[in-house]
């Protein structure tokens, strides 16, 4: 299970990845989360909403209810274009840290 | 199974959104959206061979209690509801301002009209400029507050084109401003002509409110981002 902060932290670059792979709504995000994860990250189901109105706020998603093919209305959310820019400045600071923690890491086995 | 035949997942349902709505964060939008959720994690629970009443406790445990979903709904929205009744507020003395233009100058008219001597059309112009300035001033509150209630979806969905995009808004409400005013000046200045008062003062009482209106247009154009859809596409 991962910390919370790091669960708060994480879930914009998360949400905007998976609709960048195309529109969805919540209760397939939180699933593709759970699944890309392995279970790792588990996110409280009601509390993804609060973070994809916030998104939707900041103009980085937009939103559009919609029936599934099942007949059944949902509220889908899709990536805007200023989204799709943040998505690439997310993207390259969390590779930043990802890069100097793996340097770090890779370090640490040569030693021992 | 006993339990099945007595558990109602209608009404159970019912009951959990009964909970939802007591929850002033929760706008009729988040709770059809969470609705949307049960119903998906229900349909997910009963495929995998759970009954009616333990998918419904475990999709609603899932989905969080409503009273934490409304404190946490309420934390992370509560700059948007500010921003969003800010709106409402605004657009309310916005509409409020420009009926009461369209209003007085229609009052000046009607009691020309009818009037004989300064000292009738005084009295006759006073009391209907009151009254019309009561309804001038009760119209757009009712009905913004409805709108914002989430009532009156149809009139939503006709202004909807209006409402979503700033540029539209902004147009629409520079053209109320000038054609009510232009109404109201009519009426001022008839007024004048009538009371044998010859000068421009029609004109520069007109700068007042026109300049006045533009800026709380401005502002509402300004606080427009916020995407009143949210709060009245109830289902």
């Amino acid at each position: 299970m991962l910390a919370k902060d790091l669960v708060a932290a994480s879930s914009k670059p998360l949400v905007l990845s998976i609709l960048a792979e195309g529109e969805s709504y919540g209760y397939e995000i939180l699933q593709k989360v759970r699944a890309l994860s392995g279970g790792h990250i588990e996110w409280s189901d009601g509390m993804l909403y609060p973070v994809l109105h916030r998104l939707e706020r900041e103009a980085l998603i937009e939103s559009e209810w919609k029936e599934a093919e099942s007949g059944r209305e949902r509220k889908y959310y899709f990536l805007s274009t200023k989204g799709k820019k943040s998505l690439a400045a997310e993207r390259a600071q969390w590779l930043k840290v990802h890069n100097t923690l793996a340097k770090l890491w890779k370090i640490k086995p040569a030693l021992t | 199974m006993e339990n099945q035949t007595r558990f109602d997942l209608n009404a159970a349902v019912e009951n959990w959104r009964q909970e939802l709505a007591a929850q002033p964060p929760l706008a009729p939008d988040n709770r059809r959206e969470l609705e949307t959720h049960l119903r998906d994690a229900l349909a997910e629970l009963k495929a995998r061979g759970l009954n009616d009443e333990e998918s419904f406790w475990l999709a609603r445990r899932r989905v969080g209690q409503p009273q934490n979903l409304g404190e946490e709904f309420g934390k992370i929205d509560l700059a948007i509801a500010w921003r969003e009744r800010l709106f409402w507020i605004c657009l309310a003395f916005f509409l409020s301002s420009i009926l009461a233009n369209v209003t007085s100058g229609l009052a000046i008219a009607v009691s020309l009209a009818g009037a004989r001597g300064p000292m009738t059309m005084n009295w006759v112009r006073q009391s209907l400029q009151l009254f019309l300035w009561l309804i001038s001033s009760a119209i757009p509150l009712l009905l913004v507050v409805s709108l914002a209630k989430g009532r009156l979806t149809w009139l939503f969905l006709k202004l909807r084109p209006i409402l979503e995009n700033q540029q539209r808004l902004a147009i629409a409400a520079t053209a109320g401003v000038f054609l009510s005013v232009v109404i109201r000046w009519l009426g001022t200045d008839l007024f004048y002509s009538r009371m044998n008062i010859h000068n421009n003062s029609a004109i520069v009482q007109m700068i007042n409110p026109l300049v006045y209106q533009l800026i709380a247009g401005i502002v509402l154009v300004w606080l427009l981002p916020v995407r009143p859809s949210k709060i009245a596409q109830s289902s």
